[in-house]
């Protein structure tokens, strides 16, 4: 009788638990919604803002948050705002067609035969009608940047120092995982050392040893003035990346650590010699990683200014994109907002399509990498 | 008789004679491994240690580029000229400031909203990280672009959505607007632990149920000592970008000096681009190099105490 009534209380609150689980789960998918619409708020500021007219963004408060424009009455050839004029029978929609100091006069849109209308006030207090309507006008704004060209000079810097940075740091990588070195504990402890140096301290001569063979001594060389200019800017960016980089080889060697050595000994035994087990037999298992690291380093290259902005050289063909948004950004009339967040749109667009594009390796395999220690 | 060639016989056989071939197969197999870690190692030198030793060198200088053939050997002067010059101490009080309270706050972030997505009653996690992840792959001047016409009084979104719906007042200094740019670029350190986090084994949580350790329990003797590595990881990563090194993503440079990242790698680039004095900007760029390393060293030191390594031996990997 007893055990009976126990097992009823159990059937009970297991209901109740479900139902506290239910309420749980809801209310914690609520706070995340609520804290990611929070976190994406910038980035659709952003593109609601690169769709509106500067007028509206100048309007601030007193405009909707939708790109819109202020509605305009024609009357008498001539074009009107439409004004919200609060009267003794409420809010009224009147187009202003002349305005003074202490009162205005409107039309009635609805009744346009009735004539002008007196309204005692300051027009400055009241609010425009406004109707939504994309404009794509501050896209035009950067016509003159010539955007297609920036981003063709960085896919050129991209895939030269990707091959660049693959190559040598999948080399390195495979090193430091596979081949007995004396003091390679050191020289590895010295390669994790080395990611985490300011670039302050390398910059100085590395400025100057730049800055004399681009200013001083490739002028001199008669030579290398042929008709077709040579991006010779571009080399403090390229040249570094076929040197490896420190985290990727760290990434690459966690991963090369974990591929059974097993295979590499058989491979070895049949005379396989060590570049052919890194092609044939250590690389086919690091797809993944190696993928990560590529994009790693698309989105680095891309968004990479600190170097290109020093070198940008005058011949402005050659430019990347982030130094053409910069510095061709247009003087617009009444408020620049509308184009400089197009212009950021314009920086970010393409990154964020290869990060859709990829995302589902990418997000896990990154996750995975960083913390094999 | 026949014992003495015997016993020869087992003495040649029991000789390590093995070590002969097999040391030069060792020596093959260290040159080879050198062959591959070759680029590394040039461009260690190249690229690192010689500007290093040469930054070091210009700092006892009044080199200037403008007057490259002048320059003078002035002993400790720009270190001295450091001392007092108030710009230089702010920039690095700025860095290590920057150190100290937006990193463990970024780290925080991260942590809660891995935390908050690792439960498994959440609905569509694959898409929340990836809206998580997105501003960490924008580059640095669009972020400085959105968030400077997001935060403007006048027409942003922030003040009109946010701020004054809580009944907040409106953000009107730099620093505050740094520290939530820096907020909103955790991806990496958030996918890094969320990914440690969901590979924590699920018995270990049950046996902690069982011992009737509640959620908290659970988090912070179960989530956080395995999730420790990570941590550090994504530690190590804030602290490169706070003194303007670049790790995984470059997210530091914004070009205006009072929104820097850091204010002293900003100093520096005044000092060396627009005073055009490599001597000092080459002082201050060891003051701040023996500042990030100190901090470095303290930070790896102070990691075996509360960083977890599963394996032993890991110790030396990071």
């Amino acid at each position: 009788m007893k055990l009976f009534k126990r097992r009823r209380n159990v059937g009970e609150s297991v209901l109740t638990l479900k139902m506290w689980r239910f309420t749980g789960a809801a209310i914690l998918n609520l706070i995340i919604l609520m804290l990611l619409t929070v976190y994406v708020l910038p980035l659709l500021y952003m593109g609601v803002t690169s769709l509106k007219e500067p007028d509206q963004v100048s309007a601030g408060l007193n405009a909707p948050l939708y790109p819109a424009a202020v509605v305009q009455v024609r009357y008498q050839g001539g074009e009107y705002p439409l004004m919200e004029v609060p009267t003794k029978d409420g809010i009224q929609q009147w187009a202003m067609i002349e305005t003074h100091r202490t009162y205005s006069e409107f039309i009635d849109p609805q009744d346009p035969d009735q004539g002008l209308i007196r309204w005692d006030g300051y027009w400055g207090s009241l609010k425009n009608v406004y109707t939504f309507q994309l404009t794509f006008d501050s896209f035009n704004s950067w016509k003159e940047a010539d955007v297609p060209l920036g981003m063709l000079n960085t896919l050129i810097v991209i895939v030269i120092t990707e091959v660049g940075v693959l190559a040598t740091s999948i080399a390195v990588a495979y090193g430091f995982s596979r081949f007995r070195i004396p003091g390679g504990k050191w020289l590895f402890f010295l390669l994790i050392a080395t990611i985490l140096i300011p670039d302050s301290i390398t910059l100085i001569p590395t400025y100057r040893t730049y800055y004399n063979l681009l200013h001083i001594w490739l002028p001199r060389q008669s030579f290398l003035q042929s008709s077709f200019p040579i991006p010779w800017n571009w080399l403090p960016l390229i040249a570094p990346h076929f040197f490896s980089s420190a985290i990727f080889v760290f990434l690459l060697r966690q991963n090369f650590l974990s591929i059974p050595r097993d295979l590499d000994e058989a491979a070895m035994l049949d005379g396989a010699g060590p570049l052919r087990i890194l092609i044939q037999i250590i690389l086919p298992q690091s797809i993944p990683v190696v993928a990560t690291v590529a994009m790693l380093h698309f989105f680095y290259i891309w968004n990479e200014f600190r170097i290109s902005g020093m070198y940008l050289g005058a011949n402005t063909n050659f430019w990347l994109l982030a130094a053409r948004v910069q510095n061709g950004q247009p003087m617009l009339g009444v408020n620049p907002e509308p184009s400089i967040q197009s212009g950021a749109l314009i920086l970010m667009i393409v990154p964020i399509l290869v990060l859709l594009a990829f995302q589902r390796f990418f997000m896990q395999d990154m996750a995975v990498t960083g913390l094999e220690k | 008789m026949t014992s003495e060639p015997l016993s020869r016989m087992q003495k040649i056989i029991s000789r390590p004679k093995v070590t002969h071939p097999n040391a030069g197969l060792r020596r093959r197999e260290a040159i080879v491994g050198l062959l591959f870690l070759s680029p590394w190692i040039i461009g260690f030198i190249v690229l690192k240690f010689l500007p290093i030793l040469y930054t070091l060198g210009y700092s006892f200088t009044d080199f200037n580029l403008l007057n490259p053939g002048g320059a003078s050997f002035v002993g400790l002067d720009n270190y001295f000229h450091f001392l007092t010059d108030l710009d230089a101490w702010s920039g690095l009080v700025g860095s290590v400031w920057y150190f100290i309270t937006t990193v463990p706050l970024e780290l925080l972030v991260a942590l809660g909203l891995a935390t908050l997505l690792s439960n498994q009653r959440v609905l569509g996690k694959a898409l929340w990280r990836l809206v998580i992840f997105i501003p960490s792959i924008i580059p640095a001047a669009a972020i400085y672009y959105i968030w400077l016409g997001f935060a403007n009084s006048d027409s942003g979104w922030l003040g009109r959505l946010i701020l004054t719906p809580l009944g907040l007042p409106p953000l009107v200094d730099g620093n505050g607007l740094t520290m939530i740019m820096a907020l909103w670029s955790i991806g990496p350190g958030f996918l890094i632990m969320y990914g440690a986090m969901l590979k924590i084994p699920h018995d270990l949580y049950e046996a902690a149920r069982i011992d009737g350790a509640g959620p908290l329990l659970r988090f912070l003797n179960i989530t956080l000592p395995m999730i420790s590595p990570a941590i550090f990881f994504s530690l190590v990563i804030n602290l490169t970008s706070a003194f303007g090194g670049s790790m995984l993503l470059d997210r530091g440079y914004v070009f205006s000096q009072n929104l820097s990242i850091s204010p002293m790698e900003g100093y520096i680039h005044l000092i060396m681009f627009t005073y055009k004095e490599m001597g000092y900007a080459s002082a201050l760029a060891w003051v701040m190099f023996g500042v990030t390393m100190t901090i470095t060293i303290l930070l790896f030191r102070s990691a075996r105490r509360w960083v977890y390594f599963p394996e032993e031996g890991s110790h030396e990997t990071l």
